[in-house]
Parts: C-alpha cells; sequence; structure tokens
C-alpha cells in the first residue's frame, strides 16, 4: 500500500487524466443530485413545513390545492375522527406580484397561503392584509414592511417579516390569514373562489396509528389523505423527477466504474512485469490489490473534493432564479460515496489480473 | 489496418470495455436529448401548435396561461390596437379526468384548452395539428394530444371530469399539443365555462386567460404584438414562438440539460484520449521495434486512428440501439420520440472529438525515433 501511495506521489502525471475524466463524472452526479434536490425543494417546501400527521384533500383533487374543496360539513367528519386532536384549513392561490420599485411588467411569482395551523417555521397567521413571506423572494427585491400588490386586482399585502425553505410549486410563498387568502382569491381568481368557511385542504394533528386511513374511512371517500411524506409525493411531478434523475444518476455512476475499471485495467496490464518481480520478492496478491484500490480511492477521493468545490463555487456564481441548483452537504457527501464505491468495484475487474501473475515470470521474461 | 483489427482482436476485454463505456454515455446522451425535446414538447406543446399567431397575456400572467386573466379593460385595450384583427378567447383549466378507455379506472390531471370552435371547429386557437378524427364543431367535443391516447384518451371515449360528473367526448387527436405534460384536450369556450362550474359550484364566470389574435392586415405578427403592447403595460402580448419559449420553467430546463450535456461531451473523448494514450505507452517498444524494421509513421497513426473510429462507430450504434427502444417508450407522461437529428449531431461531433482527442496518442508514435530499438526506449520513456 505505501508504494502505491508513493507512485501516486512521484508520478502523479500518471494519473492525471484519469482524475479530470472522474473530476468531470463527479461534476455530473453533484450537479445531477443538485439540481434534483433543487427542483424537489422548490416544489415542496410548503408541504414540508407542515406539522401534521395528516394533510387532508377532497377525494377527486388529486393532491391539488386549486381542484380540492372540504366544506364545513366534511371539515366537521374530519374532526370527529378518533384521536384527531387539532384540525386546520389551508388553501392558496398563485399569482404575480408588483414589488414596489420594480418595472411595471417584472413581477414576482408567488403562492399566497391562507392557513389556521403554523407550519414548522412560520410564526401565527398575521393580522388582515398582512403575510409572512419565504425569504426566496428577498431576491425579487422584497424586503420588510413593503407592501406588495397581488394579482391583477392588486390586492395589497403587507409583508412582515421572513420564513425559509417554504416555497410551493417553484414559487415564492406568502403565509397569511384564512380571510387574506379567500378575499384574495375572490378577488384574482374568480374561477376559483371558495364559499365561507370552505377551504381547499386541512391540516389534520392527532394521535392515531394511521391517521389518513382513519379520516378516509371516516368520510366515506369523500377525502383523500396523505401522511406528509406521502402529500410531498403526490405533487405532480415530484415522483416523476426523483424516479428519472436517479436512473441517470445510476448510470452516471455506472460509467464512473467502467472508466476507473478501464484505467486501472490498463495500468495493471502495463505493471505486469513490475508485479511479478513484487511477488518474486514476497509481496502477496493481496497487498498489490490493495495498492491497486488505495489509489483508486485516492484519485477518487481528488476528484470529488475537486468537483465538490467547482459545484459550490457554481452554486454561488448562478444568479437567483436561474437554474434550480440546491448543493447540500449530504448530496455531495453521497455522490462522492457513490463515487467510492464505484472505485473500489472498478478496482476489482484488475484483481483477476493480479492473481493470475506468476513470480516466475520475474526471471527472464520482463513484459 | 491488418494491425489494427489484430490487436483489437487480441485484446477484446480492453477494447469492450471501452466500447462499453462510450455506449453508456452515448445512450445517456440521447435518452436526455429525448427527455429534454418530450418534456418541453409536453409543458408547452399545446402553445406551439394552436393557430393563434399572436396570444396576449395580462402581465399578471407571468406567461402562464392559467395565471393569465384578460379583464374586459384589458379586452378593449387589445381591440383597439391597430395591429389587432380579429380576436378570440381562450381558457384554460385543469381537471380531474376520469378517461373511459382507461382499463384500470385511474384518473388523470387533465388540461382543458377552451376556444371559440367557429363554424367548422377551427376557431382561433384550435390546434393545427389533427392526424386523426376531427376538431370539435359543438359543446361536450374535444382533440385530444397523440401522447394521451395510450392512457385512455382515444376517439369515441369519453372523458369524465371530476367532481361534477361533466363528459366529454373525443372525436380527434393532435400531434405534440400537450400542456404541463398532463392529458390535453382543446374543446369549446363554453365547454371549458361549464366544466369550471361543474367542479367548483362556488366559481363565478371565468375570465378568458389569454386572447387569440389575428393580426390585422397589413401586419406581421412581430407588428401585432409591438402595437397591442403598447396599447397597455398591463397587457403582455407575444408570438406563439415566443410564448411557446417563454413560458416560465422551458429556459431553466434548456439551461440545465446544456450544462449536462456538455459535461458527458467532454467525458467522452476524455474516456477514449486516455484510453489510447495508454495503450500507445504500453505498445511503446513494439512501436519503436515496428519503427525500426521500416514501419512508416502514418501506417503507425493511421492503425490507431482506424481503432478510435471503429470503437467510438461501435459505442455509438450500440448506444444508439439501447436508446432506440427507449425513446418509444412515455416516461411519466412525457412521450419521448427517436430524434434522428440528435442521434446524427452526437454522432459526427463526439467521432470528431474522439479522433481529435487521440491526436495527442498519435503524436506520441509520430515522436518515436527508431534507433531507440537499439537503447530499449520507446515512446513511453
Amino acid at each position: 500500500m505505501k508504494l502505491a501511495l508513493k507512485e501516486l506521489r512521484r508520478r502523479p502525471g500518471r494519473f492525471a487524466t484519469a482524475t479530470v475524466i472522474l473530476t468531470l463524472i463527479a461534476i455530473l452526479l453533484m450537479f445531477l443530485g443538485g439540481l434534483l434536490d433543487g427542483l424537489i425543494a422548490s416544489s415542496t417546501g410548503a408541504i414540508r413545513a407542515q406539522n401534521a400527521d395528516a394533510i387532508v384533500y377532497s377525494d377527486t383533487a388529486q393532491a391539488s390545492f386549486v381542484r380540492s374543496r372540504i366544506d364545513p360539513e366534511l371539515r366537521a367528519q374530519v374532526e370527529a375522527v378518533e384521536g384527531v386532536t387539532e384540525v386546520g384549513g389551508i388553501g392558496n392561490v398563485q399569482l404575480g406580484a408588483r414589488v414596489p420599485g420594480n418595472g411595471p411588467r417584472d413581477l414576482a411569482s408567488v403562492a399566497l397561503f391562507g392557513y389556521e395551523l403554523a407550519p414548522d417555521g412560520v410564526p401565527d397567521a398575521p393580522p388582515y392584509g398582512q403575510a409572512w413571506a419565504d425569504d426566496s423572494i428577498k431576491a425579487d427585491g422584497v424586503e420588510e414592511g413593503m407592501i406588495i400588490e397581488v394579482g391583477p386586482a392588486r390586492t395589497p399585502i403587507a409583508i412582515i417579516g421572513f420564513v425559509a425553505d417554504t416555497n410551493f410549486n417553484g414559487q415564492s410563498s406568502l403565509w397569511a390569514s384564512p380571510d387574506t387568502w379567500r378575499d384574495t382569491l375572490s378577488a384574482n381568481r374568480p374561477d376559483a373562489q371558495l364559499g365561507p368557511d370552505v377551504f381547499q385542504a386541512l391540516i389534520v394533528r392527532g394521535d392515531g396509528a394511521n391517521l389518513p386511513d382513519a379520516i378516509d374511512a371516516a368520510t366515506g371517500g369523500a377525502t383523500d389523505s396523505y401522511s406528509v411524506d406521502g402529500a410531498v409525493a403526490a405533487i405532480p411531478g415530484v415522483t416523476e423527477q426523483q424516479g428519472t434523475f436517479n436512473q441517470i444518476i445510476g448510470v452516471t455512476v455506472a460509467i464512473a466504474l467502467v472508466v476507473i475499471g478501464l484505467f486501472f485495467a490498463l495500468l495493471t496490464v502495463e505493471r505486469t512485469s513490475l508485479y511479478g518481480v513484487l511477488k518474486a520478492l514476497g509481496a502477496k496478491s493481496s497487498t498489490i490489490f490493495a495498492g491497486l484500490v488505495a489509489q483508486a480511492v485516492v484519485v477518487t477521493a481528488i476528484a470529488a473534493f475537486v468537483a465538490g468545490t467547482l459545484v459550490i463555487l457554481l452554486d454561488l456564481l448562478l444568479p437567483p432564479g436561474s437554474i434550480p441548483l440546491l448543493i447540500t452537504p449530504s448530496r455531495i457527501i453521497l455522490s462522492v460515496v457513490l463515487l467510492l464505491v464505484a472505485a473500489v468495484l472498478g478496482c476489482s475487474f484488475s484483481l483477476r489480473r493480479v492473481l493470475r501473475i506468476d513470480p516466475a515470470s520475474a526471471i527472464g521474461t520482463t513484459s | 489496418m491488418f494491425l489494427a483489427f489484430k490487436e483489437m482482436a487480441r485484446a477484446k476485454v480492453r477494447f469492450a470495455l471501452l466500447i462499453a463505456a462510450i455506449a453508456l454515455l452515448v445512450f445517456l446522451i440521447l435518452f436526455q436529448q429525448s427527455l429534454q425535446n418530450g418534456l418541453i414538447t409536453g409543458f408547452i406543446g399545446a402553445i406551439r401548435e394552436q393557430n393563434a399567431p399572436v396570444l396576449v397575456y395580462s402581465v399578471d400572467g407571468q406567461r402562464v396561461l392559467q395565471g393569465s386573466v384578460i379583464t374586459p379593460d384589458m379586452e378593449a385595450d387589445i381591440l383597439a390596437a391597430p395591429g389587432t384583427g380579429e380576436t378570440g378567447p381562450i381558457g384554460q383549466g385543469t381537471f380531474t379526468g376520469l378517461p373511459s378507455g382507461n382499463a384500470d379506472g385511474e384518473t388523470f390531471d387533465t388540461t382543458l384548452i377552451g376556444y371559440e370552435l367557429g363554424p367548422d371547429g377551427d376557431g382561433i386557437g384550435a390546434p393545427t395539428t389533427v392526424v386523426e378524427g376531427r376538431l370539435p364543431t359543438a359543446d361536450d367535443e374535444g382533440v385530444v394530444s397523440d401522447a394521451d391516447v395510450a392512457l385512455g384518451y382515444d376517439i369515441d371515449d369519453t372523458v369524465t371530469l371530476l367532481p361534477g360528473g361533466k363528459e366529454i367526448t373525443i372525436v380527434g387527436v393532435a400531434e405534440n399539443a400537450q400542456l404541463n405534460v398532463s392529458p390535453t384536450l382543446f374543446v369549446s369556450y363554453d365547454t371549458y365555462l361549464s366544466a369550471v362550474k361543474s367542479v367548483n359550484p362556488d366559481a363565478g364566470t371565468p375570465l378568458p386567460n389569454v386572447l387569440g389574435v389575428i393580426p390585422a392586415d397589413g401586419f406581421t405578427p412581430d407588428e401585432a404584438v409591438a402595437s397591442i403592447n403598447e396599447q397597455s403595460l398591463e397587457l403582455d402580448a407575444l408570438t406563439k414562438q415566443d410564448a411557446a419559449t417563454e413560458t416560465p420553467g422551458v429556459a431553466q430546463v434548456q439551461q440545465s440539460f446544456n450544462i449536462i450535456f456538455l459535461l458527458y461531451g467532454l467525458v467522452v473523448p476524455c474516456v477514449t484520449g486516455l484510453f489510447f494514450l495508454i495503450v500507445t505507452f504500453q505498445k511503446a517498444n513494439s512501436l519503436t521495434l515496428l519503427r525500426a524494421i521500416g514501419a512508416p509513421a502514418g501506417r503507425l497513426v493511421s492503425s490507431l486512428l482506424i481503432q478510435v473510429v471503429v470503437i467510438i462507430g461501435v459505442g455509438l450504434l450500440i448506444g444508439t440501439l439501447l436508446y432506440y427502444p427507449v425513446s418509444q417508450q412515455a416516461l411519466g407522461g412525457i412521450a419521448l420520440q427517436f430524434e434522428t437529428a440528435a442521434v446524427i449531431f452526437w454522432s459526427v461531433l463526439l467521432l470528431s472529438l474522439g479522433v481529435l482527442s487521440s491526436l495527442v496518442a498519435a503524436r506520441r508514435v509520430l515522436k518515436i525515433d527508431p534507433i531507440e530499438a537499439t537503447t530499449g526506449q520507446g515512446v513511453g520513456s
């Protein structure tokens, strides 16, 4: 192993090309993963933030707020379910917002939520006409204390503070009282307006073992209830995005495996005679193979480090609102682990060659 | 040439590994090209494939069909613009649809695009790519996008909108006419209005989401756009091509994929270049000997280049063969298509980059001095 690491130190040029290729592959992996995380985070923040044991939509809503309608009678049935301790209505409307100081055609995209039970990280509902805003809206020039005008009816909403990671469908969320939301909805989207006390969905807290199923059973199938994770997965496109990106990431890891396998197989072929000498001097096959693995791991670790740095830089340089890239430590760590596994597996292609080396080849035949 | 093929036949595993790596990369690039095009077509195909040359959104809509609302005042401004010829309201909503052709009784997010039919169903906003059946000519009839037929939205099937139970009969199929990557139906404007009312009894009468405009005589679509936008800061008129490409999300999808393509495009020549450089190093002694016994450098280089072309060619072929069956599938509602232009583009590009990258190895071969055969040194030294 020491010999292998010494070779890496003394002849780094020999490993430079493989390192460059692996760096490119590592950037690809991290970029793809970051893109997936960014897309999911910007679509699902408002749901993930819910402190709920069940999120209840109407039965045909397909987990879509705008297509869901829970009237007071249905809500009463949900409240009566055994184990339910708290029920709060929630609804949203997605609109353009005019920001003071911005051009007349330069609007911010917002998803205005009206809520009764506060999500994690969001204070209780503010007075009428005010809202907490997701901090991503700062990129549109919105500041605390500012009054923005929402929708074609230019409904004024005063921003009283900021919350984090609550975006919905890629739009900055605003968190307001149910009355603010209901009036804004009616004024700007008459086709989607709802009657008094009607909400789009319910946030339910309780202690039942399987609250979503119990609620749907109690309402005779008039509701479609999810856990928070289930509601996130049910947002249209989320599962498809995850599936597609994970397949692409999987094939990219397979390519990394083939590249590493190819490189170290060639390196082993090139050094067959040297390994023969080492074996003749008493080195075990396992020692030689461990050296190869150590080299693969070091090369991969260097590539992953460079790639991680470049991807973080890219993330910092990208202007807000361009590419939905979210680089997290967990994504980088996962990418590095996948690459290291690919490195070790790729190296194992060379194991057979190392085992087949005959120490006798050191005598007389050196190539 | 003899040498090139002989060597490849003797070292099958090593060359097979390289071919496998290239084939996988080619497959991934082509698959993602299809995914990108399918995603964009599924996202805004209905805008591209309708017949209004100009679409007028409200600025508040931010170029999202469903987000835009045209008030009566805005409509008056549009009609007053010199560039405006004929106009027609277009409405769009997303509903839960139960197609009768789906054996599993599955429901789907279903987009309805309502337009005023006119006498033959080809009013402003009608789909332009009907490939089967006919345009709707009465209320409660619809034309569906071809990508949705497999889900049970075929001609003569009915789609029930839930809740409310409103039924729409499918009378035609249009090519590449999806919106929001969901089953999409072009229906009469009145059908759209009654669909909104049927699913939400509290709903008021919806205003048009956008106004389709045919430019006045003597105006091009671009001139009509400029004329309408001059009327009011509330209006956002766009040609249909611009409306499609400037729909929020389209540019981001393209940017993201372009970065991915760039990275994959770099990996292929790097892998090829590395492989042949190492192989050249390994063959150093043999190549020196060949030069010493009279083999011209040009022959050795051409042997190398033949190997590069064959390896990349076979990789491209296998990658394309892997891609073909996948390109015939639908992925989560996105209809993929075999992109012949992409296959040709990437084949030429990757072959050129691969040959270019192998020039480093070719340079090493050209540097071989036959005299080194007598000293035991070669290109590897």
